[in-house]
């Protein structure tokens, strides 16, 4: 849209990935993924979850996509802030400006139904 | 209450003539149609109508394939249950905005979640209302949309005072905009460029807070904030001859120079001696509901009375976008 770059569509978007109800854990810290995600070691990983990196611009189908695969899991939900379900088309930088805090987005998965 | 505007848009609807691709009718009669290709389900029909039919013809022609689903390129779409889910996903992603949370949402009933969804289904405007107050989205008080005043639209300014003394409730409106960038000028909208590709649409999910005690926060304020790369420093001179903007037909024959035009900001460019010259962006149109309104429009009562269902204000805008030539050596 914008012919000037604007430092935010370049940007990389920290993703916390938390497991809900039985949905598997990933404590991988490092995961074998192509190129579109880069992963790096989180000091503070806990119990519940994994961390990823992710463009600004992907959408949020990527998220649900790599979820899916790491979990080997076609039926996942896949929520943010544990609150609701974004459209896959969604980019993750929108996402993040909206809802994200202390410098990431958290995202919830469950393989049922977690919130309404 | 004065609900007329409210009424004028649910009862709004698009005729529309569904064709099956000729080469998928194997049966006789043909049956039902699955989807709709290469248009968004997940997106309220009038946007897209609103997006793709710059000059709208009526009916709208759609062409139903039943074969070779482009997974690809478009999410899965199983039936009403996931028109379901995803308004009901959209309502409390706009309740986050709003509120904060979106507890109201879950802790619907469900007689009353399907309630709310089958009034959606039937442009049931009563049955809508009766179950989303309950839900506390009211992002303007509710007075904005009742009282007296609202009788005559003339007054906008009466509105604006109203605004102020605190009636309207200050907080963020969910809104999806919906921007397509043009290369060529146009006078008449027959004349637009089609678009032909969803790819080509700029979608942007992005919440405008609603600002300035003292003032009336316009549409274009609104606008302002969210494309700031469109408008210019004084672009509330140009707003007061916004009138031509409204109408998307005699565009060209108002070419009062300073009017309708904004500048790119064009740092990038100017910063280059030797590059380029920029001619100015304009927003050449704003849809919203399938009316084009007036820029000077109090932006709460936009809000009030063209927000969707599901508590989103969805904005197309079509931008002519400078063209860059370079300067003779």
């Amino acid at each position: 849209m914008s012919s000037t770059e604007s430092p935010s569509s370049v940007r990389k978007v920290v993703v916390h990935l938390r497991a809900t109800g039985d949905a598997p854990i990933l404590k991988q810290a490092k995961f074998k993924e192509p190129c579109f995600i880069n992963l790096y070691l989180n000091l503070c990983l806990d119990d519940y979850g994994g961390i990823c990196e992710i463009l600004g611009t992907d959408k949020f189908a990527k998220v649900i996509d790599f979820l899916r695969r790491q979990l080997h899991r076609e039926t996942l939900f896949v929520y943010v802030n544990s609150a609701f379900s974004p459209n896959p088309d969604e980019s993750v930088i929108d996402l993040y400006n909206n809802f994200g805090f202390d410098g990431k987005l958290v995202v919830n998965y469950a393989c049922s139904m977690a919130w309404g | 209450m004065n609900m007329e505007a409210l009424k004028y848009v649910w009862e709004g609807s698009i005729p529309l003539q569904i064709h099956i691709h000729e080469s998928e009718v194997t049966t006789v009669p043909a049956p039902p149609p699955a989807l709709v290709s290469l248009l968004q389900w997940y997106i309220p029909t009038g946007v897209l109508f609103d997006l793709l039919c710059a000059q709208p013809e009526r009916p709208w022609n759609l062409t139903v394939h039943f074969r070779g689903y482009p997974g690809n390129i478009l999410i899965p779409c199983e039936g009403e249950d996931s028109v379901k889910w995803s308004f009901i996903n959209s309502l409390k992603e706009a309740s986050y905005i709003i509120s904060g949370n979106c507890k109201n949402v879950m802790n619907m009933s469900q007689p009353d979640q399907e309630e709310l969804w089958r009034s959606v289904l039937n442009g049931n405007l009563d049955g809508y209302l009766r179950v989303s107050s309950k839900l506390k989205l009211g992002i303007i008080g509710d007075q904005h949309i009742a009282a007296s005043h609202l009788n005559s639209l003339k007054s906008w300014q009466s509105i604006g005072e109203t605004d102020t003394t605190g009636q309207v409730k200050t907080g963020r409106v969910p809104v999806r905009l919906y921007v397509w960038c043009v290369g060529e000028d146009f006078d008449d909208f027959e004349d637009a460029p089609h678009i032909d590709a969803w790819e080509k649409i700029s979608y942007i999910n992005q919440p405008v807070e609603i600002q300035g005690e003292g003032k009336c926060f316009t549409l274009g304020d609104a606008l302002k904030f969210l494309l700031p790369e469109y408008f210019r420093e004084n672009s509330l001179i140009d707003e007061e001859s916004s009138e031509a903007k409204g109408e998307n037909e005699q565009k060209g024959s108002s070419e009062d120079a300073g009017g309708n035009v904004r500048d790119k900001d064009g740092e990038g460019l100017c910063e280059n001696e030797n590059s380029f010259q920029s001619v100015e962006a304009e927003i050449k149109l704003v849809r919203i509901q399938g009316i084009e309104p007036k820029l000077e429009i109090p932006f709460s009562w936009v809000v009030s009375n063209l927000i969707n269902p599901e508590h989103f204000l969805h904005i197309c805008v079509c931008v002519k976008v400078p063209q860059l030539t370079p300067y003779a050596m």
